[in-house]
């Protein structure tokens, strides 16, 4: 049986992470699922605004599908049944095809909604086994009891003084709502009882590789030793950002400040500024991974290489 | 085996790297050479698992079948490999990513979802019922004290049937009801028409019982007192309701009426009761586990039972809206809501039972 294991609280950053945080602000909480095989693998917790825009993702789509299969019920029973009797059968349509919707997609795109997967997420077993039909089944009817029944009361209320029911309903919604925030792996009422966590896996592009074969500019491993693992990262994040006259002009000031660190002293023609980098990129990553295969892994340009024993 | 090989590679790579590296080290990339001879089986095993998260492991052909694991465990050790020889932010965030998906669809659901929902209401639903039959047996004891008691106060004093029956659920009978008026509005009402009967249907879903019902299961997160109350309050309106009519010398009338949606209905209140009851005792009594761990291992049971309690309540709605007034025979009303609640009790109580799971 595989776990989701936590990270350390308070483990050094990765290289990884620190890349991440520096361009993207913020850090991903994240654990750790050992597969059969023995490798572990890293996964992302889903944050509460990815899955906001999943789940109004999926609710236009039911909303509409509802209104498709209602207003054909409606012509065909026409006026007559009233208002209240209108009511019902479109709440109760709301209830069916929202619920259908959910399980069928999360059963058939193996934890995915339309909702969910345009945004990269996913619904996974939180001991890493299969998502079983009754596990997604109970975090689907669960939604109903955290949050559609109380609304719909809130919203069925009438206009004078508060009662009893819609105190609890609104405390319950409350209650319902603070969950994801009050336990580590963000999970709703739902997932808690269901067993399931949703995760973030955005699909990912291998793109070509950075490496040059053909060198123009050559370094010395003096040079070479003055940045580490996670400014190479960062170069090549950059590096790899679609050419446009801003991307021009960072990279631009980046070569400058490359030259000025490592005593660059012939002058380097606007032009070339590309070419040096990328071929400044391709030696110092030679360097650092060389560097690490020895024992002698450098995470950036303050510490020292690292020896491993 | 894969991992020897990738070390036999690398001594390889190592030595051509000592042949070439005179004055040049930098042209020789480890990392480079390592993608080289893998990236075709990467791209493939992504196509593969692209397919599996789009339509289904079924739409593989055997071959391709064949293919995934061994593609999964190429991909795997690549990613072991990687993270210590490769410095490439790009192809490490990517062989993360792969791994973890070719993972969860190498060990993901092998059911279709129409197989998988056949499974859950044959075998899964039934089995978690049986599992709780002493919460069950907690909540009936509950809701038959609640009735008694309803029962008992009522018949001495009918001011308690407003007390114990909110006003919109009385639906205008209470103690100043006479016999007649309550044969001819209420037991023996003329069926008011498909249209109608729908929206009662719809309406019980939405209704009073059911929201009663749900948050006896949902308050079984504190620790059960609620539910118990809750169930317990439920059976004093129903014993009022029952004592109401008894006044007036309509019992069995009465009971006909109640028992065509009521075993269903009244079973579903059980068996959402009884999930609360089951919430409630994992925390309580948490065995060796942390309270929260061991309401996370036995979660599902108490949501099965839910799933069971809200279905119950479907059907319960079908009989109320379409059955109840469509039969105007008290015992032909009997032998329906008996025939229901004993086929409920047969599905629960035998459905998939000895099957291997």
């Amino acid at each position: 049986m595989t776990t989701a294991q936590d990270f350390p609280e308070g483990a050094p950053l990765t290289v990884h992470e620190r890349t991440a945080q520096f361009f993207e602000g913020g850090r991903r909480r994240k654990r750790e699922l050992l597969t059969p095989e023995g490798v572990p693998v890293t996964i992302e917790i889903a944050d509460y605004g990815e899955r906001l825009v999943a789940f109004t993702i999926d609710f236009v789509i039911w909303t509409l599908l509802t209104f498709a299969i209602y207003i054909p019920i409606l012509a065909l029973i026409g006026k007559t049944g009233g208002n209240l009797i209108a009511i019902s059968i479109a709440l109760f349509l709301g209830f069916l095809v929202r619920n259908l919707y959910f399980i069928y997609f999360e059963l058939a795109w193996q934890g995915a909604t339309p909702g969910k997967r345009s945004v990269g997420l996913r619904v996974i077993d939180r001991n890493g086994g299969p998502l079983i039909p009754s596990a997604v089944i109970a975090r689907n009817l669960t939604r109903e009891v955290e949050m559609f029944i109380p609304l719909g009361l809130l919203m069925q209320g009438g206009h004078g003084a508060v009662d009893w029911k819609e105190l609890v309903a609104a405390a319950w919604l409350l209650f319902c709502l603070t969950i994801p925030a009050i336990n580590r792996d963000r999970m709703r009422g739902g997932d808690l009882i269901a067993g399931t966590m949703v995760i973030s896996l955005p699909k990912r592009v291998l793109s070509g590789d950075l490496v040059e074969r053909a060198l123009r500019f050559t370094f010395t491993p003096a040079q070479l030793q003055a940045y580490g693992a996670f400014e190479l990262q960062v170069l090549e994040e950059l590096l790899r950002r679609p050419h446009n006259p801003e991307t021009t002009r960072v990279l631009e000031e980046v070569c400058d400040k490359i030259c000025r660190k490592i005593g660059w002293s012939n002058p380097l023609p606007r032009s070339d500024v590309i070419v040096f980098l990328r071929d400044f990129y391709t030696a110092e990553r030679a360097f650092l991974e060389r560097e690490q295969l020895y024992g002698k892994s450098r995470p950036d340009k303050y510490t020292g290489p690292a020896t491993t024993a | 085996m894969t991992q020897t090989a990738d070390a036999i590679g690398e001594r390889l790579i190592a030595k051509l790297e000592v042949a070439l590296g005179a004055g040049r080290p930098t042209l020789v990339l480890k990392s480079r050479e390592f993608r080289n001879g893998r990236e075709e089986g990467w791209r493939e095993l992504d196509e593969l698992v692209r397919r599996v998260e789009r339509r289904g492991v079924r739409s593989l052909s055997l071959d391709e079948l064949q293919r995934l694991p061994i593609l999964y465990r190429a991909a795997l050790s690549s990613l072991a490999v990687a993270r210590t020889i490769a410095l490439d932010r790009n192809l490490l965030l990517y062989l993360e990513n792969l791994a973890l998906r070719a993972y969860l669809a190498v060990y993901g659901p092998r059911l279709s979802p129409g197989a998988g929902l056949r499974a859950f209401f044959i075998y899964d639903l039934p089995a978690a019922v049986r599992a709780a039959r002493w919460h069950i047996l907690v909540a009936t004891l509950a809701l038959l004290v609640g009735v008694a008691v309803g029962f008992i106060l009522t018949v001495q004093d009918e001011a308690w049937f407003s007390s114990f029956m909110p006003a919109a659920l009385a639906g205008g009978r209470g103690p100043s009801s006479t016999a007649a008026s309550l044969r001819d509005k209420e037991l023996f009402a003329p069926w008011p028409g498909a249209t109608e009967a729908f929206g009662v249907f719809a309406n019980v879903l939405f209704s009073h019982n059911t929201l009663v019902g749900l948050m006896c299961f949902g308050l079984g997160l504190a620790a059960g007192i609620p539910t118990l109350m809750l169930t317990v309050y439920q059976g004093l309106g129903l014993g009022a309701f029952v004592a109401l009519h008894y006044n007036r010398d309509l019992t069995v009338e009465c009971l006909g009426w109640l028992s065509i949606h009521g075993t269903t209905e009244l079973g579903a209140l059980i068996l959402l009761s009884a999930g609360g009851l089951v919430i409630a005792d994992k925390i309580l009594f948490p065995g060796r586990y942390s309270r929260v761990e061991n309401l996370a291992l036995h979660g599902r049971q108490a949501a099965l039972m839910g799933v069971g309690g809200i279905l119950m309540l479907f059907v319960a709605g079908i009989l109320e809206g379409g059955f109840r007034q469509l039969v105007q025979s008290t015992s032909l009303r009997f032998a329906i809501g008996l025939g229901i609640g004993a086929l409920w009790l047969i599905y629960f109580s035998r459905c998939g039972k000895g099957a291997r799971r």
